[in-house]
């Protein structure tokens, strides 16, 4: 078969649409102007409870945009994700929150203090969380996403969503795989004590879709999508230890 | 340029998710439920209704892809939108 039926998919993701005249204005809160502070604090409870051995940051690209995808194992991954990353990225790097997260009083502070987070709903309909992310890619800012949809509740990796492959191959946008270990130890789903322990971040080279949007011509744009996102996957795994 | 619709559209939503699913026609039947029998997900359906847009140019509001979990209820959905 070799239907390109991108074309839906485009207009799902509404990438013909013109932008909003300020398309970031919904993830920016006040409470954002407190980040320096959070991750002082990040980094020295790191320091001394959950210190971090980071491989291969320099892969991550200094200039959005681009999606930055780890595996997922404890709502601290975003932060030992992005701690020994450069500060300057935290400003142009948009994780996608899941709404039981963000609506929280608790977590949902820490969240607007620490990212400029977007809230979906990927339960109800990930369609506008899709739309969120393209739009967000679209103006030239990074998505911080994990394409398991869900924490691993045994810390193995999960099947990834087939999303973050419809995002790089139509948006033409590079892809970072990141492998995280350690912080399913530190804080278990449904557990609210901390068990001080090493973390180990390893940061993969970027996956370019070139090849992919090519395979358009050829393959039904849902076989090229979960093909990138198998890639992805591979990718992860292969950084694992 | 979009086809109209043929009297057997059921059989031939059957033949273009067999396709799309790259599954057996003899499994894609009409009562199938498209997530738990045949296995499909979310963005696969939407696969199925990329291939209908193409072939009968109708455009399927995003809102209706929940309603629909077998090739009977593609079928239906497709003769309402080209009313």
């Amino acid at each position: 078969m070799t239907e390109d039926t991108s074309a839906y998919w485009r207009k799902l993701l509404a990438l013909d649409q013109p932008l909003p005249a300020d398309p970031l204005m919904n993830y920016h809160s006040w409470l954002f102007s407190f980040n320096h502070l959070i991750f002082f604090l990040f980094g020295l409870i790191s320091r001394f409870w959950a210190p971090i051995e980071a491989i291969g940051a320099e892969n991550v690209p200094i200039k959005p945009p681009y999606i930055l995808c780890p595996n997922h194992l404890s709502i601290i991954d975003y932060g030992a994700v992005v701690l020994p990353l450069p500060g300057h990225i935290r400003q142009f790097l948009y994780p996608l929150a899941t709404k039981h997260y963000y609506d929280n009083p608790l977590s949902g502070t820490i969240i607007k203090m620490s990212t400029r987070a977007v809230r979906i709903d990927t339960m109800e309909d990930f369609f506008p969380a899709l739309r969120a992310a393209a739009q967000i890619l679209r103006a030239g800012k990074s998505v911080y996403l994990n394409p398991e949809g869900t924490r691993s509740a045994t810390g193995e990796l999960l099947p990834f969503m087939v999303g973050v492959g419809v995002l790089a191959v139509e948006l033409n946008v590079p892809v970072v795989p990141v492998y995280i270990k350690g912080t399913f130890e530190i804080m278990k789903p449904g557990e609210a004590k901390i068990n001080p322990g090493p973390i180990y971040v390893a940061y993969g080279k970027p996956i370019d879709p070139g090849d992919y949007i090519k395979l358009k011509e050829k393959m039904q744009a849902y076989d090229v999508y979960k093909a990138f996102t198998e890639e992805l996957r591979k990718r992860i795994k292969e950084l694992s230890r | 340029m979009s086809a109209s619709l043929p009297e057997d559209l059921e059989e031939e939503v059957r033949e273009l998710a067999s396709k799309v699913l790259k599954l057996p026609k003899a499994k894609v039947t009409l009562e199938a439920d498209l997530f738990t029998d045949l296995g499909v997900d979310s963005l696969l359906g939407v696969e199925i209704f990329a291939a209908l847009d193409k072939k009968y140019g109708i455009d399927v509001p995003e809102g209706r892809l929940r309603d629909v979990h077998t090739i009977k209820d593609i079928a239906r959905l497709v003769r309402e939108l080209k009313k």
